[in-house]
């Protein structure tokens, strides 16, 4: 496999989507997921179970694919080992565009802090991720996706990915969120601004917010879709999740993160860390893959 | 119990009164020709102490400021003032969060460690090796603390003049200014704790502990409070705000921490700062801390506890009397020097042009009220002369007035 293939690979079309599989009772759900995200986009679809290889569970999995209409042709990879650093290898191996995982809304407080596979991943994946909360037999809907529209290189390939995600799941309404961080300013204007000046300031970082959304939307194809601009004061990261519980909200878009987030960033918590913290709903994380020339 | 009598009630009153009258419209004024409003209030405190008040009337100043025929005046000052510099390091702490560090990732650790590095260093080690340029004996009782104290005064930055050149410049929300302001957390959250750690070892003759269980128990207090405290305040902070009155329960619960928390640092004799600063950090940083509430807090201290404490430095001393060039030049040639070069090798190492890490550099470089207050407490604390003082409350106006131009100049793409 040429790794290099990978670099400035742009994050969809999704050709390649597996499924971290795991023999608890979300398994059937889970495959179910799997088998109508892969209808959806057309894509080939891999098997990835990070227990370990028993007859049994290789005679569970089977019988649950049969039921859930996946076929012999689809590839079941038994990796062994740390789970997390066995997935990230297969991921660059077999040039997975989506992986697929379950994930617990919330977890206990020494999970969170240890660190699960799902929230493992989320934090260090070269690809792009699928967190699914609540999977169903039949596959979920996704008709109100909320995305994450951050001042990032990331952010239009971000979009795109998920305008695409939307038109192939029968997606309707897409809110785009940015997020304004309101942090010094009530320190800079306590003293000596008058109140119109106050408002003049926050009505500005307003209009910048809905100017700069505009703009990322002019860069891409929305088509059909209804798009809902949406600016929200506060902390990066807990606003956004709590707008998408708040919205009830299908699936969360965001960037996936700029470095590898360790246990500092889950003591002290920014951004994404505060969506891993309590899953608002599905998350993607997008991935996009730039070369130094992009 | 020991009250005071009507009339040193009244001279109490009317003093307070002149301090905030004067401090606003200078400030109003000031902020007309764009001078920050802490320098207002530092030139109020200069005309109305021994500077030039007590010159030009000397019988009218010592009425009006009583400080050494009466004690009771005195000392109801002074609890005024303590009260003034807690809640000052409490809102500054509200607005640090960690996480914001955290955040900017390489350029905001390497301008972080530059802008803090630098400056501590070359302070450090000119007081170590020449002491006498700022009136310290060599190897005597301070010479250390000294030497430590300068590396600190030098590494510190001023966020609320930051934020305010930021917001003015129009580059609070920008790539370049989240930097700035992520590096100036770093700098005054290491700086605040060195602070109150060489704090707690000057007071190591009045009863402190060692030099390792002041370290520890700073540790264990800051850990606790940002780990512990933080868990419990994020459970609590929600329930407070929505089933108490609005803002008392809030402003009163938080205010109380702050309190509680200072006293118990002061209690283990560091500093009350270091409590009400890290109470800051710990409430600030809760999600569920409401910006309203923040906002308020923050009209409250900055409108009423600030301009009495900043006009108090000008009361402290007599500026003309205490003036000398050589040390001001020092001290303005160490903080220019260190900060600046500090950081901007900082934010080159970080990945940014010359030019915007010069521009960092300045805009870090600005020390305003946080270098008065450091300045101020380790003034009262005998640690530093009077001259020393006067240098670095000079320092404070020279950068916080320079920094604006300077880094428009190096952002301007025509220069």
């Amino acid at each position: 496999m040429d790794h290099c293939q990978l670099k400035g690979r742009p994050p969809f079309p999704f050709e390649t989507i597996a499924l971290v599989v795991t023999f608890s009772v979300s398994l059937s759900p889970l495959l179910s997921e799997a088998k109508h995200l892969a209808d959806a986009f057309k894509a080939q679809l891999i098997l990835i179970s990070i227990d370990e290889q028993t007859p049994d569970r290789q005679t569970r999995l089977h019988q649950t694919c049969q039921k859930t209409g996946i076929g012999k042709e689809v590839r079941v990879i038994w990796p062994g080992g740390d789970p997390i650093v066995s997935l990230l290898g297969i991921c660059k191996e077999n040039m997975i565009d989506l992986l697929v995982l379950g994930a617990l809304r919330r977890e206990t407080a020494l999970r969170y802090y240890l660190g699960s596979v799902a929230r493992g991943l989320s934090r260090r994946a070269k690809c792009s991720l699928l967190l699914m909360t609540e999977p169903k037999i039949g596959g979920s809907t996704f008709g109100r996706i909320v995305t994450d529209c951050v001042d990032h290189r990331k952010t239009i390939p971000t979009l795109n990915t998920s305008f695409y995600f939307a038109r192939l799941t029968g997606c309707h309404e897409m809110h785009i969120v940015k997020q304004v961080d309101q942090t010094g300013l009530a320190m800079a204007m306590s003293g000596d601004s008058t109140t119109g000046e106050q408002s003049a300031v926050k009505t500005q970082l307003f209009n910048d917010a809905e100017d700069a959304i505009r703009e990322a939307i002019g860069h891409c194809q929305a088509g059909d879709i209804e798009v809902v601009k949406t600016v929200l004061l506060g902390r990066p990261g807990f606003m956004i999740r709590k707008y998408a519980e708040d919205c009830r909200a299908n699936l969360l878009v965001i960037n996936s993160p700029d470095s590898r987030y360790g246990l500092i960033d889950r003591i002290f918590p920014h951004d994404m860390e505060y969506i891993l913290k309590q899953l608002p709903c599905n998350v993607l994380i997008v991935h996009s893959r730039f070369t130094n020339d992009t | 119990m020991v009250k005071l009598s009507q009339n040193d009630l009244v001279i109490l009153l009317v003093a307070i009164s002149i301090m905030l009258i004067f401090s606003r419209i200078a400030s109003e004024l000031g902020k007309r020709v764009g001078m920050p409003m802490v320098m207002g209030e530092l030139i109020v405190g200069v005309a109305l102490g021994p500077t030039i008040f007590g010159t030009i009337t000397p019988h009218a100043y010592t009425t009006l400021f009583p400080f050494t025929e009466n004690a009771h005046f005195s000392l109801a000052l002074d609890a005024i003032l303590s009260l003034s510099v807690i809640l000052l390091l409490f809102i500054t702490g509200l607005e640090l969060r960690f996480s914001l560090f955290l955040r900017h990732g390489k350029t905001a650790l390497s301008t972080g460690l530059g802008s803090m590095a630098l400056p501590f260093g070359s302070a450090f080690i000119l007081a170590w090796f020449f002491p006498h340029w700022f009136f310290e004996v060599k190897d005597g009782p301070t010479h250390l603390l000294f030497s430590l104290f300068l590396g600190t005064a030098m590494s510190i930055s001023a966020l609320p003049v930051i934020a305010r050149i930021l917001l003015d410049m129009k580059l609070l929300k920008t790539e370049i200014g989240a930097v700035i302001i992520a590096s100036a957390v770093f700098n005054d959250v290491v700086g605040w704790i060195s602070f109150s750690f060489i704090l707690s070892l000057v007071n190591k003759n009045t009863g402190g502990g060692s030099v390792l269980q002041n370290l520890v128990f700073i540790a264990v207090f800051a850990i606790f409070m940002l780990v512990v405290g933080r868990f419990v305040l994020n459970r609590s902070l929600p329930w407070i705000q929505t089933k108490l009155s609005w803002p008392g329960g809030v402003l009163a619960f938080s205010l109380s921490l702050c309190l509680l928390c200072a006293a118990f640092t002061e209690f283990i004799h560091i500093h009350a700062i270091l409590g009400a600063f890290i109470a800051g950090l710990a409430i600030g940083d809760s999600v569920y801390f409401r910006e309203e509430a923040r906002e308020i807090m923050h009209q409250f201290v900055t409108n009423f506890f600030a301009p009495l404490f900043f006009v108090s430095i000008g009361l402290k001393v007599n500026f003309i009397e205490h003036f000398d060039p050589l040390v001001v030049m020092i001290v303005l040639l160490l903080a220019f020097g260190g900060k600046v070069i500090g950081a901007g090798i900082g934010a080159r190492l970080g990945g940014m042009s010359s030019r915007r890490s010069l521009a960092v550099g300045f805009g870090l470089n600005a020390r305003g009220a946080m270098e008065m207050i450091l300045g101020s407490l380790a003034y009262d604390a005998g640690l530093i002369n009077q001259a020393v003082f006067v240098a670095l409350i000079i320092m404070a106006l020279v950068t916080s007035i320079t920094s604006a131009p300077l880094m428009r100049f190096f952002l301007d793409e025509k220069n």
